[in-house]
């Protein structure tokens, strides 16, 4: 923009694209019931803490996937309890209210629940047990490392109420990774996503490495919960309360992981990259549109001249008042001032009679009244020049009167002389005035032409002079500014020594104080609220005191330096060549939201419309309940979190997490615990040859780019890497158990019952997408 | 939201599918320990720990629920701004917030209410925790 000597108006941008927040939305079709059940085909069981994938193995697809939520809902009018499970839970919202997941984290707490949601999977692949029982191999998922109680618990459900025929486990991304190689010895390195935590786990000819597979405690649950933080604090004041399935619906439409961390969150703000990154979220709202009419211009109009008129009217009335006030006071002046001169002539005792008739005390008395009376009159005349009659009078024939004595007047002349004589002293006093005010402009018109002459010899002297002296205002100004700010804090130096000489002053104000004081000392009982002695208050002086210690003086200074910073810089814009608008204080001060960090991370990259209201002197209360300021207070504008949440996985200490994040773990892995083997065979080598991500998170745009980048940072030059994705990175362990179901592995890897009655639940056996035996 | 229900469902005969009776759970010897109802997952890890030190053979690196934990970061943390996320060049010394320039300290943490400072502390686990 070029710099320009008039303020320039900013271009019109085009409106953002809204999006709705978006609930949960209630499932419309019921989990079907499997019709193809048969007897003795495994069934693979994917229980995730987000949603349980379930189906029997003589299909390629999983049967159902249902949320893993149960919930219990007593009818109290039916007298019975009612219990949901899967997606039904969503179909009544007295049940929705009562929610729960059997996972703590990772973690299976609630058995019960658990059992519900296994019955509830049962039943909807159609399980029939002849016996009682059920008749199918069973093929489960479980964390890497589980807890040995989870898997007892589990072994019992499975064994003593479904008296299972043989179960084994295994690990879910290593499932994942299964279904999507091609030989069931391949290599690679899985990241696996996980609801509630994050793996990274090596595989080598189809063997996960366990031993040197580690945990991040970061899913995609404790994402949605950061960015619902997030935007809670960053919208205190948002009327609607975001619930969980807003936030998570939030995370997975807009977050996704940025390419390059640090180079993005550096401009992620500017306006042109701001345009495409922030995302206007609207929560529903109701409006109510003009529900008052608004008042016409013209009975406004009406309005105002009636106010007027009244005014004019008052000021009228007070002015008459005033006049007859001040004759009365006028021929009040004239007796005394006859009586003064009497009195002079009078002994004591004569004059104290005469003055205890007119109702005076004494002769202080008497002169105190005479110059309350003086001032008064004077004060009356000073004030009527202003608006006295203008019309011009001559000095010399208007007050023909006022020359001659007084005995040789009649009465009525007396009284029109006392008039003339006020007439003559108002318009002495405006005739002063007047040549006040000439000699003011001259002496200004004299600086002009000084200051004219000054720029036609030397401009750039001129020009350089005048720009110090601003600089020198504006250094002032500012300084004042932080003095009074330095006041609001109680802390503040400045303020201690306010308090310091408040202190002080109090201590000498009456110079009695060292007697006040000692006498306050001897009668211990006072204290400063019932001092006997102390009578601050009774003079209504006292209280003036509160006036010179205000920071009254320095607002009225900074109300000084205002204007002669302003009248300043008119000269400046006037004569200088190199002094723009630009360059002035005031827009140096005025909010540019363009340039405001703050505005676009909460605004977005528009200007928030309330500010801009303000600006306009739009009233308060029309502003409150102006549609479009209604809809814009239910928007949420996403922007750096859209990067932010995602980025923890890869910098964990972003939420507090005391852990490596995932490239930090590969970059240990492959140089360090698999020794750097990146030559043909080595071990490193065949890892990055084939990065699988995995998991719900894998859905996140950019995952595989940033993996690639990040990896690409820490491998050897020209290391061929090669990241990809699952096809269906949710669905696919499944399909993994699925595939895995029919291998030789998998028969020799199941436990059967009469394995779990001898040798107790501790009992595993081991295989390549497992858990370790501990036993 | 409550969303109209397209057809009307018989929530009992729901409940059934979850509750039962099945017939491929109809073991009339189970029985309920008593002990494994509910266990808050500090508990449940705490046990694992317990059960873990009764085993001899763990090694340094066998795969057990500590030990794949990921480890802490080595490389020195990046700071970021508290409020905004972005670069946290600076630290307000009186509660250690970090911010990204002059104007997220005038306009937020200047002004902000007791106790928020908190909460944004929360986010990265650096708050102050009374016991």
């Amino acid at each position: 923009m070029a710099p320009t000597k008039v303020k320039t108006e900013e271009p019109e941008l085009p409106p953002q694209k809204v999006h709705l927040l978006r609930d949960v939305v209630p499932p419309t079709d019921l989990d079907p019931i499997y019709s193809n059940y048969q007897t003795g085909v495994p069934i693979a069981l994917d229980i995730g803490c987000s949603s349980f994938k379930i189906g029997l193995t003589n299909s390629p697809e999983p049967h159902n996937i249902f949320p893993s939520v149960a919930a219990r809902y007593r009818d109290r009018k039916a007298l019975k309890t009612l219990t949901l499970a899967g997606k039904d839970v969503y179909r009544d919202s007295l049940v929705r209210s009562s929610i729960k997941t059997p996972f703590d984290g990772p973690l299976v707490t609630n058995w019960d629940y658990m059992e519900v949601l296994l019955d509830y999977s049962l039943a909807h692949l159609g399980v029939v047990g002849d016996n009682g029982r059920l008749n199918n191999p069973l093929i489960l998922t479980e964390p890497v490392g589980v807890p040995f109680s989870q898997r007892k618990n589990m072994y019992e459900i499975l064994f003593e109420a479904y008296q299972a025929p043989k179960v084994t486990f295994g690990i879910d991304s290593l499932f994942s990774f299964y279904a999507n190689s091609t030989s069931s010895t391949a290599s690679g390195l899985v990241i696996g996503t996980g609801h509630e935590s994050t793996h990274v786990i090596p595989v080598l000819h189809g063997k996960g490495i366990l031993s040197q597979t580690k945990r991040i405690d970061f899913g995609g649950h404790q994402a949605e919960q950061f960015l619902g933080k997030l935007l809670s604090l960053k919208y205190p004041y948002f009327p609607s309360k975001l619930n969980a399935h807003h936030t998570s619906n939030l995370f997975r439409d807009f977050c996704y992981v940025s390419k390059d961390y640090q180079e993005e969150i550096d401009h992620i703000l500017d306006m042109d990259k701001l345009e495409e990154a922030d995302i206007i979220v609207q929560a529903p709202v109701e409006i109510n549109v003009g529900t008052e009419k608004k008042k016409s211009e013209e009975e406004l109009a009406r309005q105002a001249a009636k106010r007027r008129e009244q005014g004019k009217r008052l000021q009228e009335q007070a002015q008459q008042k005033r006049l007859e006030k001040l004759i009365q006071k006028q021929e009040e002046w004239d007796y005394y001032s006859k009586f003064r001169e009497e009195s002079e002539k009078l002994n004591k005792s004569e004059l104290q009679a005469r003055l205890e008739t007119d109702g005076f005390d004494d002769l202080a008395d008497f002169n105190k009244y005479m110059s309350g009376l003086e001032k008064s009159l004077k004060k009356a005349h000073d004030q009527d020049i202003g608006e006295g009659d203008n019309h011009e009078v001559d000095p010399a024939s208007a007050w023909p009167l006022l020359d001659t004595p007084d005995d040789q007047l009649t009465e009525e002349q007396i009284k029109e002389k006392r008039k003339q004589r006020l007439h003559k002293a108002n318009y002495d006093a405006r005739e002063r005035s007047k040549e006040l005010k000439r000699q003011q402009e001259e002496e200004k018109a004299q600086y002009e032409r000084e200051q004219q002459e000054w720029r036609e010899k030397d401009l750039e002297d001129w020009c350089n002079v005048k720009r110090i002296h601003l600089a020198g205002l504006i250094s002032k100004y500012k300084e004042s500014i932080k003095l009074l700010e330095s006041f609001k804090d109680r802390k503040s130096a400045a303020a201690q020594q306010r308090m310091k000489n408040i202190a002080d002053l109090a201590n000498d104000e009456s110079g009695s104080t060292s007697a006040a004081s000692r006498k306050r000392r001897r009668n211990a009982n006072s204290t400063i609220d019932n001092d006997p002695n102390d009578t601050f208050g009774a003079n209504d002086d006292d209280w003036a005191v509160y006036r010179d210690i205000s920071n009254q003086k320095i607002e009225e200074e900074l109300g000084e330096t205002n204007q002669e910073i302003l009248s300043l810089e008119e000269e400046l814009l006037k004569f200088d060549p190199n002094f723009h608008h630009e360059d002035t204080f005031a827009a140096s001060q005025t909010f540019d939201w363009r340039n405001s960090v703050l505005h676009k991370f909460i605004h977005g990259p528009r200007q928030n419309i309330t500010i801009a209201m303000q600006a306009e002197g739009i009233n308060p209360d029309e502003i409150d309940n102006h549609p479009e300021i209604i809809r814009k207070n239910h928007q949420i504008h996403v922007n750096v979190e859209r990067i932010r949440v995602p980025e923890i996985l890869f910098q964990p200490h972003i939420a507090g997490l005391d852990q490596a994040g995932i490239s930090e773990i590969s970059s240990d892995l492959l140089n360090r615990s698999f020794g750097s083997s990146f030559y043909e065979g080595g071990d490193s080598l065949n890892l990055i040859r084939d990065v699988f991500v995995t998991g719900g998170l894998a859905h996140l745009p950019n995952f595989t780019t940033r993996v690639t980048n990040d990896f690409t940072s820490f491998l050897p030059v020209g290391a061929p890497i090669r990241v990809r994705t699952a096809r269906d990175p949710i669905g696919d362990s499944w399909r993994g158990m699925q595939k895995w179901a029919s291998s030789e592995e998998c028969e020799n890897s199941y436990i059967s019952k009469a394995d779990y009655e001898e040798y107790g639940p501790e009992y595993i056996k081991e295989h390549g997408l497992g858990n370790v035996s501990l036993r | 939201m409550s969303a109209p229900e397209k057809q009307p469902v018989d929530l009992y005969k729901l409940s059934e599918i979850a509750e039962g009776p099945h017939s491929f759970k109809q073991n009339p010897n189970r029985l309920r320990p008593p002990a494994r109802r509910y266990k808050p997952a500090r508990q449940v890890i705490g046990d694992e720990q317990k059960y873990l030190q009764t085993k001899e053979n763990i090694k340094f690196d066998t795969p057990t629920w500590f030990s794949v934990a990921a480890p802490p970061s080595l490389v020195p943390q990046k700071h970021y701004c508290d409020i905004t996320g972005l670069r946290g060049k600076y630290k307000n010394p009186a509660n250690s917030l970090r911010f990204h320039n002059v104007e997220i300290y005038q306009e937020i943490i200047k002004n902000m209410p007791p106790g928020v400072d908190q909460e944004y502390l929360e986010l990265r686990g650096a708050n102050v925790i009374l016991k």
